[in-house]
């Protein structure tokens, strides 16, 4: 055996274990993470969103968010302010014909109109918090990202697949990495990247089990830019709640879902 | 299950008979304090419509939310106007919680330091009689309505203001409520609006629905007094100051209300990839127009008294609009026009026929209005400079028909319009730089604001307006208003 083929089979060998190192691939844990965000969707959610300053100061928002999974891959979601006073009313609708597809409007009591939002404001910040339009806005379509797994690690007690994830199309960030918790397909943390530097980062704790469904009930949001940071709080939260179509219509919206 | 149906209903029940109970003796208690001049049971209003919804809110049964704004305006050509004082305005918005049968409430009231103190006869409580009508003191029910709704229907009876057409500030096809014109531009166009009794049915069917409007009287448009900083006659407010004369405001004549002078519109919209709304209205043209008759200058008691001969008047219109709003990349568009026939314009002033000098005596003034078809038009964009800054962008044009030379209004009248709004500090910090322009007469306005908000109860606001053009032009005609102001609200 001449040296080259020793070369050549010891690095087949390398890659087949570095493949089979994970029992799963990157993709197949964020199908997983797909499914279970995709059984979330039928659901009404009272959460309180608290918004802390560099300088100590706290804002507080109250809302309720409406979600209804229409068809394999469409949804509807419906989200309303019902505080402060300067917020309350204030309204967000989805219709998403797939998950990659989707029409987003705003209302706004103040002015009374319902505006359309372009699909490329949804990594802006949703309303001054520093959770984005997106983070309220379903799963998105897997094939518009690559995956890949980097490691294993423990988080909060919870072994979890850290994956890079890479967006394929033009996105606000150019990679995430995300902690998936093995088993109950929920993330705990994610890093938000535009190039190498780190964004904002999100880590979701207190998981408890709704109708068969792992839900973190405490999600903070922090930007590391501007050192500002959102804590939401789920409230209350009822899966299979399956509202009528009727529910995530413009005068819905208009109505405060009423 | 029966008994637990039957526990909720008993508690639900109860629920409102607390609720009536309170209300009657409400009621008695306002019957009780119903003395005293008309400033103090407005006040007593106020303050009992306050503690009782306080009282429900307590209960869960009612929504409550208001605010007050406190203002103060630093007027830049201080001598050339009447003086503004500081206002205090208070909101007070109570909603019923139960989603079937709703009751809604948007009431406002407080000091107006921009109306004129020595202002005599005019009720507290804004009515739907009267285009001039000033207070300092007042209150008005902006929408006070009772609604039954479903899935599919909606009836509303009562007070309401609509919101049709998509363009900002100067809708085309938005017909159905009059203007507040008492501190026009000042205003954003939602403040300016003056709700009207009215009747609505409104269906609704997944993507599409269908919303008929039944206003059965005419509710006439507000201007200010000659005397006071927002007159829309800024001459005669000169005039008079120059000769130290009364004028006599003229309300004209409103149609006699019966069915035949009712207005109605019909508004069908459907969304999807493009939302798109096709609106009809029959009724009276809510623009302010005036008729002349005759101007007498009088000597009453030693005191030069003005009738300006000049007094609104109310011609039904009718307007068949369409519109549109959809998204392409990141440029959120939306458009609409509309097709209005019979509408009607005013002359100059300078062929109305005052006297280039005036003196005791009386004039016979010219005819003064003219009628034609009108087509309108405009589009309008948003486009996300940055994250949290807006850049809106409109522009806009009414095509007058037939035009003849004696009117001031071009055969194409524009308003070309730009806002960009942009937030720091995680909306902490909202500034807007606002430009409009009018090419034809080559006026202008520009507004620029910042505010901070401190709490989610406390903010405060500064606001920088100039006004440039010819005086008879849209923005012109307050050129002398340029001002600074400051506002501080609280909210709750």
């Amino acid at each position: 055996m001449t040296n080259a083929r020793i070369v050549f089979l010891l690095f087949t060998l390398l890659i087949m274990v570095s493949s089979s190192a994970y029992a799963m691939n990157g993709r197949d844990v964020f199908e997983k993470v797909h499914e279970l965000r995709a059984r979330m969707l039928d659901q009404k959610t009272e959460a309180t969103m608290v918004l802390h300053d560099r300088g100590g100061g706290k804002r507080t928002r109250t809302l309720t968010e409406y979600g209804k999974n229409a068809s394999p891959e469409a949804y509807k979601a419906l989200l309303i302010f019902n505080s402060p006073a300067d917020l309350k009313g204030v309204g967000f609708l989805v219709h998403a014909r797939t998950f990659a597809e989707k029409n987003l409007w705003a209302y706004f009591p103040e002015y009374k109109r319902v505006r359309r939002i372009p699909t490329s404001a949804q990594d802006d910040s949703f309303f001054g918090s520093d959770f984005s339009y997106d983070d309220f806005s379903g799963p998105p379509s897997l094939d518009d990202y690559s995956f890949k797994i980097l490691r294993e690690e423990t988080v909060d007690d919870k072994p979890c697949y850290i994956v890079e994830v890479t967006p394929k199309i033009p996105r606000k960030y150019t990679r995430y990495i995300a902690w998936v918790t093995k088993n109950l397909w929920v993330t705990a943390r994610i890093e938000y990247y535009r190039e190498k530097e780190l964004y904002r980062s999100g880590t979701f704790r207190n998981i408890r089990l709704i109708d068969g469904i792992p839900t973190p009930f405490n999600l903070e949001m922090e930007n590391h830019k501007t050192k500002h940071k959102t804590v939401l709080t789920i409230d209350q939260i009822t899966y299979r709640t399956r509202f009528p179509n009727e529910m995530f219509t413009q005068r819905s919206l208009e109505r405060g879902a009423k | 299950m029966r008994c637990l149906h039957k526990g909720l209903w008993s508690e639900a029940q109860s629920s409102w008979i607390i609720l009536y109970l309170k209300f009657l003796r409400f009621v008695n208690f306002i019957r009780l304090t119903y003395r005293g001049d008309i400033m103090k049971r407005a006040l007593i209003v106020a303050f009992l419509l306050v503690v009782f919804s306080s009282v429900c809110f307590a209960e869960d049964l009612l929504s409550v939310s208001g605010r007050m704004n406190l203002r103060g305006v630093l007027p830049l050509h201080n001598n050339e106007t009447a003086t503004e004082y500081p206002s205090l305005l208070g909101r007070l918005k109570v909603d019923t919680t139960p989603p079937k049968w709703r009751f809604h409430m948007w009431l406002e009231g407080g000091w107006d330091g921009s109306a004129d103190l020595n202002a005599e006869g005019h009720s507290v409580l804004k009515g739907w009689s009267e285009v001039y009508q000033s207070t300092p003191l007042f209150l008005e029910f902006k929408e006070l309505y009772g609604s039954y709704s479903n899935n599919f229907l909606e009836l509303r009876a009562g007070i309401q203001r609509f919101a049709w057409g998509r363009l900002d500030e100067y809708p085309i096809n938005d017909l159905l409520n009059p203007w507040d014109y008492t501190q026009f531009l000042r205003k954003s166009l939602e403040d300016r609006k003056i709700g009207v009794p009215s009747i609505s049915a409104r269906l609704n069917k997944r993507d599409w629905n269908m919303e008929l409007v039944w206003v059965p009287l005419l509710v006439p448009y507000r201007l200010p007094l000659f005397t006071e900083r927002w007159s829309v006659f800024p001459e005669i407010a000169t005039l008079a100051e120059k000769y130290d004369a009364e004028i006599i405001h003229q309300n004209g004549d409103l149609p006699s209300r019966n069915m035949e002078n009712s207005s109605v519109g019909l508004r069908i919209q459907s969304s999807d990839t493009v939302d798109w709304g096709v609106t009809l209205f029959h009724g009276y043209d809510l623009r302010p127009v005036f008729k002349t008759t005759e101007s007498v200058i009088s000597l009453i008691s030693g005191q030069v008294v003005v009738n300006p001969g000049a007094e609104p008047d109310f011609h039904k219109m009718s307007s068949i609009g369409i519109d549109a709003a959809f998204v392409k990349g990141d440029w959120s568009w939306r458009a609409e026009a509309a097709y209005a026939i019979g509408r009607y314009y005013n002359t100059r002033y300078e062929l109305w026929g005052y006297p280039s000098t005036p003196s005791l005596g009386t004039y016979k003034l010219n005819s003064n209005e003219h009628q034609s078809d009108t087509v309108a038009y405009g589009i309008g964009v948003d486009y996300r400079l940055f994250e949290d800054c807006l850049l809106t962008m409109q522009a806009q044009q009414t095509l007058i028909n037939d035009r003849p030379d004696t009117l001031y209004d071009r055969q194409f009248e524009t308003i070309i319009w730009v806002n960009l709004k942009n937030f720091f500090m995680n909306q902490k910090i909202e500034t807007n730089l606002n430009l409009a322009y009018n090419p034809e007469h080559g006026d202008t306005m520009t507004k620029v604001n910042a505010w901070y908000v401190f709490t989610d109860a406390w903010k405060v606001g500064i606001t920088a307006t100039g006004f440039d053009g010819p005086s008879q032009s849209l923005f012109g005609r307050y050129s002398k208003n340029d001002q600074v102001e400051i506002d501080v609200i609280f909210s709750w």
